[in-house]
């Protein structure tokens, strides 16, 4: 028996291997990478220079820039997605059989497609000279609007599109928390007088909870992370306006090769994520 | 069945509505002259042509999306059968076999879960790159293998398992290898349906591995050639948008096949915790 239980590492042996050589390693190794100075075309060899990669980022104008977009980024979509997403659970929920299978087809579809074709499609949206927005806007007789062209709408113009593509996911989690709330709830709480709103309030809200937290966190995790939509669309620009901090680590480590400090940047991004999502925990748990 | 229309399914409807229309319209697009594209008129395309994916096809040297395409499909195909033969074997091991430590196995892989994939980025890179693997598909496939996703959505389903089922074949002389894939894998087919047609949507969409890990333009799956091959035809929306028809067309697919798996997928590691 004791043989037999040992054999099963035999079976997570392959598991194991990757695990540590693609995903444990790699986090202990960015930690010691953060440490030194790793820059692969200086002849220098690399060398152990402690804290410094971290407080040259925090004397860091352009990182602090692109943690500002990230910010932005990330205050602008996520009260707008999860609050939409329940709003979509809700009606989509509302309706039964066939018609609710392709409402959920429908919404969620974008989301299967690549960030490279979603950009591309929205960047002919916002063309300014021969975009479809302009184009729809024009018989109204709007004059040409550059929406790409200056931080705020170019911002804007980001987050519609990822509210676009990944509305979907956030929807089916919430819509999947409503099925399971048992309808006798509701039942009872009409005997008692309270629908609609009420029991909106005082049924569904306080019981989708869970579900709502792992959105919320999720969709969290996901927004500071960006870096596709804004690569693709507006490349970081205008001014730099739209440049993450996805992109600006990329940059540092994939274009300019300084890979310590690459790493130490993302250690930091990590950390700020790891706060926002502790505090949403402890927001949620609370309430 | 209730026919009438709620205001709540207006909502539906347009939400539909919004998230099909630019599907369509990039379809409908890459039939257009570029004539047409640039001064918009008509949502379908008054002179539909093939010129835009006639162009594609007669250049391979300038735009080589047949070599993307493949390389997308080989790249996608290895990554889920990776994740599908590695994380059932361990689920497998973890659920039933249950070794000393597997506990902390289990947590730390779920811990990991968490952890944003994205700061793997450098420290990746320079394993892979100490490997050579570099600009190879190698680089794109073995770094996926080990899906903490698909050891908890498998484990969740074989502890769901009778034991009854492996003690009958137990005791008619079955080995743990041959319980593994006799009795368990069979009874498992839809949840590794789900895993793995989940794991190849990301996979094929994967953005972020293919820019970093390859160099070279025959190296590139299609979501970045597409994006950097429409660098350089910035103003030529016929051709960037069949482009765009070629690398969607085979996940659209596949969601219209087995969209109850993909979306049964997602919600999968939300309902469990």
């Amino acid at each position: 028996m004791i043989r037999r239980r040992w054999a099963g590492y035999l079976f997570l042996l392959p598991y194991l291997t990757l695990f540590g050589a693609f995903l444990l390693g790699p986090l202990i190794y960015g930690l010691v990478l953060s440490f030194m100075q790793y820059d692969m075309l200086s002849p220098e060899p690399a060398k152990f220079i402690g804290m410094e990669n971290y407080s040259e980022a925090l004397g860091d104008a352009y990182f602090w820039k692109s943690l500002r977009a990230t910010t932005l980024f990330v205050v602008m979509s996520v009260p707008i997605t999860i609050p939409l997403a329940l709003l979509l659970a809700v009606a989509v929920e509302a309706v039964n059989g066939k018609r609710q299978m392709f409402y959920r087809i429908a919404i969620f579809a974008p989301s299967v497609v690549s960030v490279s074709v979603v950009s591309l499609i929205w960047r002919w949206f916002y063309n300014k000279e021969f975009g479809l927005l302009n184009a729809l806007l024009a018989p109204l007789g709007v004059e040409p609007i550059g929406w790409l062209n200056t931080p705020l709408t170019a911002m804007t113009g980001i987050v519609v599109m990822t509210l676009w593509w990944t509305i979907g996911g956030p929807m089916l989690v919430l819509l999947a928390g409503l099925k399971q709330i048992p309808a006798q709830y509701y039942e009872a709480a009409a005997i008692d007088g309270a629908v609609g709103w009420r029991a909106f309030a005082r049924i569904t809200l306080p019981l989708l909870r869970p579900a709502l937290l792992f959105s919320l966190v999720m969709n969290l995790i996901g927004a500071f992370q960006v870096f596709g939509q804004p690569f693709i669309l507006t490349g970081g620009g205008p001014e730099l306006g739209t440049r993450v901090a996805m992109q600006y680590i990329y940059q540092t480590a994939f274009q300019f090769y300084r890979l310590g400090y690459g790493a130490a940047m993302s250690w930091l991004l990590f950390l700020v994520i790891a706060v926002f999502a502790a505090f949403q925990f402890r927001m949620m748990r609370e309430r | 069945m209730n026919n009438r229309f709620s205001k709540l399914e207006i909502i539906a409807v347009l939400a539909a509505f919004l998230g099909i229309a630019p599907v369509v319209l990039m379809i409908l697009t890459s039939f257009k002259p570029d004539g047409e594209v640039v001064k918009f008129e008509s949502i379908l395309p008054k002179t539909p042509t093939l010129e835009n994916y006639r162009h594609i096809a007669a250049n391979p040297e300038e735009v080589p999306i047949l070599r993307w395409l493949f390389n997308s499909v080989f790249v996608s195909t290895s990554v889920t059968l990776l994740v599908v033969t590695v994380t059932s074997l361990a689920a497998y091991a973890l659920a039933r076999v249950q070794p000393p430590g597997g506990r902390v196995i289990f947590t730390l892989s779920l811990a990991c879960m968490m952890v944003p994939g994205q700061i793997l980025l450098v420290p990746l890179y320079m394993i892979l790159n100490k490997l050579g693997w570099i600009d190879t598909p190698l680089a794109l496939i073995l770094p996926h293998g080990a899906s903490a996703f698909g050891v908890f959505l498998l484990h969740a389903f074989f502890k769901s398992v009778p034991r009854e089922l492996e003690e009958a074949a137990a005791i008619d002389g079955c080995s743990m290898l041959r319980i593994y894939w006799h009795v368990m894998l069979p009874i498992s087919r839809p949840v590794l349906a789900t895993l793995a047609i989940f794991v190849f949507l990301g996979s094929w969409n994967d953005f972020l591995s293919p820019l970093v890990f390859t160099d070279s333009v025959e190296q590139f799956t299609l979501p970045v050639g597409v994006a950097l091959f429409q660098s350089s035809y910035a103003s030529e929306y016929g051709l960037t948008f069949a482009a765009c028809v070629i690398c969607t067309l085979p996940v659209l697919l596949l969601f219209a096949i087995f969209s109850r798996q993909i979306m049964a997928g997602m919600v999968a590691g939300a309902l469990k915790d």
